[in-house]
């Protein structure tokens, strides 16, 4: 514990993945649950933000995320749609109904804007909880300066940035959809690489991102 | 020697990015999901529906095959505008792709039967 807290402060030895998320090496969990986002922040639709662009950096590595509009049901039906309750008690239930082998726990801070430099500031944490052990497995929180004044240029892979801009009917939510997508980006690219990665298994060795991290993004973040 | 070394690291590093594709290729699935998340309206529900026809249709991820959830999530949605039929073929279809679903897509058939 107390290299580990050293070496994070140092930053010259990045710790390995297989370290930092042992509990997800060692269960290989399978099934993701997103838990619907804590806002308290300020800003009301910052939830919407974060969940609607979740699933994707998660299932891209390789897990399989529970569908978010037919988990929300669910929820709903049974009472459990408020991720605050279950922040700090047992996850088991969620076994039971969904199959979930973890859950993921997004608290937004901080989600503030910055009229004239057309900043946000965003500050968000994720907690992942094994829904066996109720043992956290990953966690990280980023203090995100997002800068929306970076055009959105043909940089961005696969066509999916060009995607977002042609659909700009609310070009606000478009912009604000994007910062919470960039923030969820940068977050889990260290994430375990998931049954259907090509990677699964194989990247334990590679280094775990810092647990406490500051990142400037832009649309052009992939 | 220390050149050298950084020459062959950065080609490396720039190998590794051109040829990570994703594991799967979401089209405009973030913003019309929002859309749809906050709206429900007509509109968004069929900006929505085209989104994951997309997906499903012209993927393009590594994997080639249709991501996990997007199927059950068309199927929910066609539900939520009264095409059952439909609607339960495409959970049905989610449960062929991922059994791991199989256990929540049995929980939201009993759902619409009540």
């Amino acid at each position: 514990m107390a290299v580990g807290f050293l070496s994070s402060c140092t930053t010259t030895a990045p710790i390995a993945k297989s370290v930092a998320y042992k509990g997800m090496y060692d269960e290989k969990p399978v099934t993701i649950l997103l838990m619907p986002p804590i806002n308290r922040s300020t800003n009301v639709e910052a939830k919407e933000y974060f969940h609607s662009t979740l699933n994707i950096p998660i299932a891209n590595a390789g897990f399989y995320v529970i569908p978010t509009f037919l988990s929300m049901e669910i929820l709903k039906k049974e009472s459990a749609y408020d991720a605050e309750l279950f922040l700090n008690s047992p996850l088991t239930k969620f076994g039971e109904v969904f199959g979930a082998d973890l859950a993921v726990f997004t608290i937004i801070h901080k989600w503030d804007k910055s009229g004239l430099a057309a900043k946000v500031y965003v500050q968000v944490e994720y907690i992942i909880k094994s829904i066996k052990t109720d043992e956290i497995v990953y966690t990280r929180t980023g203090d995100v300066t997002y800068d929306a004044s970076v055009s959105t240029g043909v940089g961005g892979a696969w066509g999916a940035l060009a995607d977002i801009a042609a659909s700009a009917i609310n070009t606000a939510a478009t912009k604000y959809v994007d910062v919470a997508r960039a923030c969820n980006a940068y977050t889990f690219k260290d994430l375990p690489a998931g049954k259907y990665s090509p990677t699964y298994g194989t990247d334990g060795e590679l280094p775990a991102g810092k647990k406490i991290f500051k990142a400037n993004l832009n649309s052009k973040y992939r | 020697m220390k050149k050298i070394l950084f020459i062959s690291l950065t080609v490396l590093m720039l190998a590794s990015c051109t040829t990570q594709k994703p594991l799967y290729t979401w089209g405009k699935y973030e913003i019309t999901s929002y859309n749809y998340l906050k709206n429900s309206d007509e509109k968004s529900t069929q900006k929505l529906i085209e989104t994951y026809q997309n997906i499903i249709e012209k993927q393009k991820g590594s994997r080639g095959v249709v991501p996990p959830g997007v199927y059950a999530d068309y199927g929910f949605v066609l539900l939520q505008a009264n095409k059952t039929e439909e609607g339960k073929a495409m959970l049905l279809k989610e449960v062929a792709l991922y059994p791991e679903s199989k256990i929540f897509i049995d929980r939201i058939l009993k759902i619409i039967e009540e």
